[in-house]
Protein backbone atom coordinates (compact mmCIF):
# COMPACT_ATOMS: atom_id res chain seq x y z
CA UNK A 1 0.00 0.00 0.00
CA UNK A 2 2.18 2.95 -1.17
CA UNK A 3 1.93 5.99 1.26
CA UNK A 4 3.35 9.26 -0.19
CA UNK A 5 4.95 12.52 0.74
CA UNK A 6 2.92 15.68 -0.70
CA UNK A 7 3.77 18.75 -1.07
CA UNK A 8 1.66 22.26 -0.80
CA UNK A 9 2.69 25.40 -1.69
CA UNK A 10 1.50 28.84 -2.86
CA UNK A 11 -3.03 29.26 -1.94
CA UNK A 12 -3.43 25.49 -1.07
CA UNK A 13 -0.26 26.21 1.56
CA UNK A 14 -2.44 28.79 3.32
CA UNK A 15 -5.46 27.08 2.86
CA UNK A 16 -5.00 23.78 3.94
CA UNK A 17 -2.54 25.42 6.69
CA UNK A 18 0.42 22.64 6.00
CA UNK A 19 3.31 22.55 3.69
CA UNK A 20 3.42 18.54 3.80
CA UNK A 21 1.00 15.80 4.13
CA UNK A 22 0.99 12.49 3.96
CA UNK A 23 -1.37 9.95 2.19
CA UNK A 24 -2.27 6.38 2.35
CA UNK A 25 -3.20 4.94 -0.83
CA UNK A 26 -4.46 1.44 -2.49
CA UNK A 27 -2.06 -0.31 -4.43
CA UNK A 28 -2.14 0.62 -7.76
CA UNK A 29 -3.04 4.20 -7.36
CA UNK A 30 -2.37 6.76 -9.74
CA UNK A 31 -1.92 10.74 -9.58
CA UNK A 32 -5.64 10.74 -10.94
CA UNK A 33 -6.90 8.84 -7.20
CA UNK A 34 -4.49 10.97 -5.19
CA UNK A 35 -6.63 13.63 -6.70
CA UNK A 36 -9.66 12.01 -5.65
CA UNK A 37 -8.77 11.45 -2.63
CA UNK A 38 -7.08 15.42 -1.56
CA UNK A 39 -10.76 16.65 -2.86
CA UNK A 40 -12.48 14.23 -0.41
CA UNK A 41 -9.87 15.02 2.55
CA UNK A 42 -9.87 18.17 2.73
CA UNK A 43 -12.66 20.11 0.66
CA UNK A 44 -10.69 23.14 0.02
CA UNK A 45 -8.76 21.69 -2.61
CA UNK A 46 -11.86 20.58 -4.66
CA UNK A 47 -11.61 24.14 -6.12
CA UNK A 48 -7.95 24.04 -7.13
CA UNK A 49 -8.21 20.44 -8.64
CA UNK A 50 -9.56 21.57 -12.41
CA UNK A 51 -6.08 23.61 -12.87
CA UNK A 52 -4.08 21.64 -10.48
CA UNK A 53 -0.62 19.86 -12.05
CA UNK A 54 1.19 17.01 -9.98
CA UNK A 55 5.00 16.85 -10.14
CA UNK A 56 7.09 13.39 -9.00
CA UNK A 57 10.16 13.61 -8.40
CA UNK A 58 10.92 16.77 -9.36
CA UNK A 59 8.60 16.52 -13.07
CA UNK A 60 5.67 16.90 -14.02
CA UNK A 61 3.39 13.91 -14.52
CA UNK A 62 -0.17 12.75 -16.19
CA UNK A 63 -3.50 11.63 -14.25
CA UNK A 64 -2.38 8.28 -15.50
CA UNK A 65 0.67 7.78 -13.47
CA UNK A 66 1.48 5.20 -10.98
CA UNK A 67 2.26 6.05 -7.64
CA UNK A 68 4.56 4.11 -5.13
CA UNK A 69 5.27 4.02 -1.89
CA UNK A 70 7.80 6.75 -0.67
CA UNK A 71 6.92 9.07 -3.54
CA UNK A 72 7.36 12.96 -3.36
CA UNK A 73 3.93 14.64 -4.87
CA UNK A 74 4.43 18.00 -5.53
CA UNK A 75 0.68 19.72 -5.82
CA UNK A 76 1.71 22.89 -8.67
CA UNK A 77 -1.49 25.19 -8.87
CA UNK A 78 -0.93 27.38 -11.81
CA UNK A 79 2.70 29.36 -11.67
CA UNK A 80 3.33 32.58 -11.46
CA UNK A 81 6.94 33.27 -11.10
CA UNK A 82 9.08 35.04 -13.24
CA UNK A 83 8.46 38.75 -14.95
CA UNK A 84 5.21 40.94 -15.81
CA UNK B 1 25.07 30.64 -12.89
CA UNK B 2 21.48 29.73 -11.77
CA UNK B 3 19.75 30.32 -8.13
CA UNK B 4 16.38 30.71 -6.37
CA UNK B 5 17.16 32.81 -3.09
CA UNK B 6 15.63 35.15 -0.70
CA UNK B 7 18.99 37.68 -0.92
CA UNK B 8 18.58 40.85 -2.93
CA UNK B 9 19.94 39.76 -6.74
CA UNK B 10 23.71 41.11 -7.94
CA UNK B 11 23.57 41.35 -11.84
CA UNK B 12 27.44 41.80 -12.18
CA UNK B 13 28.38 38.43 -11.20
CA UNK B 14 25.20 36.59 -13.62
CA UNK B 15 26.47 39.07 -16.33
CA UNK B 16 30.15 37.94 -15.82
CA UNK B 17 29.41 34.37 -15.54
CA UNK B 18 27.61 34.57 -19.09
CA UNK B 19 30.32 36.66 -20.73
CA UNK B 20 32.95 34.68 -22.79
CA UNK B 21 35.55 36.12 -25.35
CA UNK B 22 33.94 35.31 -28.64
CA UNK B 23 30.57 36.66 -27.45
CA UNK B 24 29.54 40.28 -28.76
CA UNK B 25 26.45 40.95 -26.62
CA UNK B 26 25.24 40.21 -23.60
CA UNK B 27 21.74 40.99 -22.68
CA UNK B 28 20.79 41.02 -19.48
CA UNK B 29 16.71 41.23 -18.17
CA UNK B 30 15.83 42.50 -14.81
CA UNK B 31 12.33 41.39 -13.94
CA UNK B 32 10.87 44.49 -11.29
CA UNK B 33 7.94 44.57 -9.51
CA UNK B 34 5.61 46.85 -10.01
CA UNK B 35 3.00 49.13 -7.96
CA UNK B 36 -0.43 48.28 -9.59
CA UNK B 37 -1.75 44.94 -11.42
CA UNK B 38 -5.15 45.21 -13.32
CA UNK B 39 -6.25 48.58 -11.99
CA UNK B 40 -5.19 47.61 -8.32
CA UNK B 41 -2.34 49.12 -6.34
CA UNK B 42 0.58 46.54 -5.19
CA UNK B 43 1.55 47.31 -1.79
CA UNK B 44 4.63 44.38 -1.89
CA UNK B 45 4.88 40.45 -3.33
CA UNK B 46 5.94 37.21 -1.62
CA UNK B 47 7.15 34.73 -3.83
CA UNK B 48 6.88 30.68 -3.21
CA UNK B 49 8.61 28.48 -4.75
CA UNK B 50 9.31 24.09 -4.85
CA UNK B 51 12.59 25.22 -5.07
CA UNK B 52 14.91 21.96 -6.12
CA UNK B 53 12.45 21.44 -9.12
CA UNK B 54 12.40 25.04 -9.83
CA UNK B 55 16.22 25.19 -9.82
CA UNK B 56 15.90 21.88 -11.82
CA UNK B 57 13.57 23.61 -14.11
CA UNK B 58 15.40 27.33 -15.11
CA UNK B 59 18.62 24.46 -15.67
CA UNK B 60 15.63 23.03 -18.51
CA UNK B 61 14.90 26.35 -19.63
CA UNK B 62 18.60 27.02 -20.44
CA UNK B 63 19.07 23.89 -22.39
CA UNK B 64 16.37 24.50 -24.76
CA UNK B 65 17.95 28.05 -24.99
CA UNK B 66 21.19 26.59 -26.07
CA UNK B 67 19.43 23.78 -28.02
CA UNK B 68 16.74 27.05 -30.06
CA UNK B 69 19.26 29.84 -30.56
CA UNK B 70 23.45 30.35 -31.14
CA UNK B 71 23.65 31.46 -27.69
CA UNK B 72 27.45 31.42 -25.71
CA UNK B 73 25.93 31.25 -22.43
CA UNK B 74 22.54 31.63 -20.20
CA UNK B 75 22.21 32.90 -16.62
CA UNK B 76 18.96 32.83 -14.53
CA UNK B 77 18.74 34.24 -10.94
CA UNK B 78 15.12 34.05 -9.33
CA UNK B 79 14.55 36.08 -5.91
CA UNK B 80 11.24 34.35 -3.90
CA UNK B 81 9.80 35.76 -0.42
CA UNK B 82 8.69 39.50 0.16
CA UNK B 83 9.44 41.55 -2.43
CA UNK B 84 8.88 45.40 -2.28
CA UNK B 85 8.13 48.00 -4.92
CA UNK B 86 10.96 48.49 -7.68
CA UNK B 87 12.65 45.54 -6.28
CA UNK B 88 14.13 42.44 -8.66
CA UNK B 89 12.17 40.01 -8.62
CA UNK B 90 14.22 37.48 -11.91
CA UNK B 91 17.48 38.14 -14.09
CA UNK B 92 18.05 36.58 -16.76
CA UNK B 93 21.30 36.76 -18.80
CA UNK B 94 22.02 35.47 -22.01
CA UNK B 95 25.25 36.25 -24.29
CA UNK B 96 26.18 35.48 -27.85
CA UNK B 97 28.27 36.51 -30.99
CA UNK B 98 25.93 38.92 -32.03
CA UNK B 99 22.96 40.88 -30.53
CA UNK B 100 19.87 39.71 -32.62
CA UNK B 101 20.20 36.26 -31.19
CA UNK B 102 21.36 37.96 -27.71
CA UNK B 103 17.65 39.84 -27.57
CA UNK B 104 15.74 36.62 -29.04
CA UNK B 105 17.29 34.42 -26.79
CA UNK B 106 16.45 36.41 -23.87
CA UNK B 107 12.89 36.83 -24.41
CA UNK B 108 12.20 33.14 -25.30
CA UNK B 109 13.79 32.21 -21.62
CA UNK B 110 11.96 34.80 -19.88
CA UNK B 111 8.64 33.86 -21.47
CA UNK B 112 9.49 29.68 -20.95
CA UNK B 113 10.41 30.77 -17.37
CA UNK B 114 7.07 31.93 -16.98
CA UNK B 115 5.74 28.43 -18.63
CA UNK B 116 7.37 25.91 -16.39
CA UNK B 117 9.00 27.10 -12.97
CA UNK B 118 7.04 25.97 -10.18
CA UNK B 119 7.26 29.83 -8.41
CA UNK B 120 4.07 31.48 -7.12
CA UNK B 121 3.59 34.84 -6.69
CA UNK B 122 1.25 36.74 -4.33
CA UNK B 123 0.03 40.12 -4.52
CA UNK B 124 -0.43 42.18 -1.35
CA UNK B 125 -2.86 45.15 -1.41
CA UNK B 126 -3.93 47.91 1.25
CA UNK B 127 -7.32 46.00 1.15
CA UNK B 128 -6.17 42.24 1.04
CA UNK B 129 -4.22 39.68 -1.24
CA UNK B 130 -4.50 36.90 -3.47
CA UNK B 131 -1.84 34.26 -4.76
CA UNK B 132 -1.65 35.21 -8.93
CA UNK B 133 -2.58 31.74 -11.17
CA UNK B 134 -0.65 32.45 -13.72
CA UNK B 135 0.26 29.25 -16.78
CA UNK B 136 -0.89 25.39 -16.24
CA UNK B 137 2.72 23.72 -16.64
CA UNK B 138 2.38 21.20 -19.70
CA UNK B 139 2.33 17.58 -18.55
CA UNK B 140 4.48 15.29 -20.89
CA UNK B 141 1.98 12.50 -21.95
CA UNK B 142 -0.70 14.00 -21.16
CA UNK B 143 -2.20 14.24 -24.85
Amino acid sequence: MPQVHVRLFAGLHDLVGKRDLVLDLPAGATIGLLRERLGEEYPVVQPFLATLVCAVDEEYVPSGHLLRDGDDVALIPPISGGAA
Amino acid sequence: MFAITREPLDPMPLVESVRRDECGAVVLFYGVVRNENRGRSVRYLEYDAYEPMALKKLRAVADEVRAKFPVTGVGVLHRIGRLEVGETSLLVAVSAGHRREAFEACHYAVDRIKETVPIWKKEVWEDGSEWIEGHVPEVPGAG
